[in-house]
């Protein structure tokens, strides 16, 4: 199944290999959002499937707040990725039904893992 | 000196006692609040944070050297400083307890009102000290998170642009190139998602590294898991220093790479194995090995920059390089030898 996935994640280099990577699994990118109101405004206008969320965004802003909205207003679960996902970090995220975590550096085939078995979640 | 007065929790049953007790405190010019319980002593303990609180050692509720152990052992109250008084002439016994339980000193009354204010604020300054301390860890234990994560950010950067560009190449030749390219940078890269968030970030644990590596390995391919090939990883359970970890991944990297693109056995999925065991006293033996080997040649021989790679990390290793053809099977290994790691445990 062809999954319709949000990228929320403000270094723009990052997002796009991340865009590429889940194209290139055969899932679609409907939008890449940098902080949680962009993220808001692409769910009002998408239906989406989950989101790849990076922890730390744009201006400072929340990568747990941008989820927890997703997750309330639209019911979209999230995989956490980041370079500090501390057991803090973890709870919060799995509050919000977390789909996975995938740490940064990230390993390609460990990202692709991730997205197959959140897929199957679903 | 601070500006404002500090605070010191007065604890005593006896009203007398414990009004002599504020009276000289008041007069050198702290602030005191009273209680007349143990139990009323760990409330106020809690909620108003006394820097100090002085404990008479017989309480209705429970002994002074109980309320002692009970500040010591709640985070909120564990620095606060515990001056232990007795109204008797008590057992030298009592007085080691109390000091056991954490006091941080002891008077026995009657005691000079100049000794108490002097003792006091000796503690006192000594708890200053210590939150100074303790303040400036949490700093540096927060800088250095935010330095991990600004490495690991920066790492992630490496191999995206990496990434981006190696797709843009329609050339087979300069495809492959920026793919080993990746594989190289990536396997020095990923022992960084590995190593902070561990009990001990000065060493690696090798079986979630390698197992992680060589799933990317497969991918990266385009190859199949269990339809073109099947990869066998084997890896006891061992921690190596970091330096040593990432050795050994760059081997599995060249090893594994050049099996993935040249084994080629006669019939069925070519089967790749990754051991990495404890050999004998001391060693550690690492074996790479396919089924891709013919008895006329051994087409998945590592060549050119990989075969130099794999030289100059064992030596680094301190190991040695060894060579095993039988049965069709190709078998690199490495041996060196298994140096204890610095272990590292936080401080506290």
């Amino acid at each position: 199944m062809a999954a319709t996935v949000l990228i929320v994640e403000d270094q723009m280099l990052i997002a796009w290999h991340l865009s590429d990577l889940v194209e290139g699994a055969g899932h679609r990118v409907l939008a890449i959002a940098r902080d949680p109101a962009e993220a808001m405004e692409a769910a009002s206008r998408h239906r989406l499937d989950f989101a790849l969320m990076d922890i730390r965004l744009h201006g400072g802003t929340s990568g747990l707040e941008a989820a927890r909205m997703l997750f309330e207003c639209w019911g979209v679960r999230s995989i956490y990725i980041s370079a500090n996902l501390d057991p803090a970090t973890r709870a919060q995220a799995e509050q919000l039904q977390a789909l996975g975590f995938v740490g940064k550096p990230f390993l390609p085939a460990e990202l692709i893992a991730a997205i197959e078995r959140a897929v199957k979640a679903l | 000196m601070p500006d404002a007065p500090e605070t010191i929790l007065n604890v005593n049953d006896n009203e007398a006692g414990r009004y002599a007790t504020t009276r000289i405190l008041h007069r050198a010019g702290f602030k005191v609040i009273e209680a007349g319980t143990g139990g009323e002593a760990l409330q106020i303990a809690r909620e108003d944070l006394p820097p100090l609180v002085i404990i008479d050692i017989g309480l209705p509720d429970m002994s002074g050297i109980e309320v002692c152990r009970r500040l010591k052992a709640d985070p909120v109250t564990a620095s606060t400083m515990v001056l232990q008084m007795s109204a008797t002439n008590i057992a030298v016994i009592d007085r080691v307890n109390s000091l056991s339980a954490g006091a941080d000193s002891f008077l026995v009354e009657p005691v000079e009102p100049e000794e108490l204010e002097a003792v006091s604020r000796a503690l006192l300054r000594l708890h200053r000290s210590e939150s100074a301390l303790r303040r400036s860890l949490a700093e540096r234990e927060l800088l250095l998170k935010e330095v991990n994560h600004r490495v690991k950010n920066s790492l992630q950067l490496v191999l995206s642009m990496l990434s981006l560009q190696g797709h843009r190449f329609k050339e087979p030749e300069t495809r492959e190139l920026f793919t080993k390219a990746i594989s190289r940078v990536t396997a020095i890269a990923a022992i960084h998602e590995r190593l902070y968030q561990d009990a001990d970030p000065l060493t690696v644990e090798m079986h979630t590294y390698l197992t992680g590596l060589c799933a990317e390995l497969v991918r990266a391919s385009g190859m199949e898991e269990n339809a073109q090939a099947s990869l066998q990883i084997e890896v006891e359970e061992m921690r190596l220093p970091t330096e040593h970890g990432v050795a050994v991944a760059l081997v599995v990297n060249e090893l594994v790479m050049n099996a993935l693109k040249h084994a080629q056995p006669a019939s069925g999925p070519a089967i790749i194995s990754v051991r990495l065991m404890r050999h004998g006293t001391g060693q550690v033996r690492l074996t790479v090995a396919d089924n891709g080997a013919t008895p006329e040649q051994s087409s998945s021989e590592v060549t050119g920059l990989g075969t130099q790679l794999i030289r100059m990390l064992a030596r680094q290793l301190n190991g040695t390089v060894g060579i095993d053809r039988a049965d069709g099977t190709y078998a690199v290994h490495v041996t060196f030898p298994l140096q204890s790691p610095v272990s590292w445990r936080p401080p506290y």
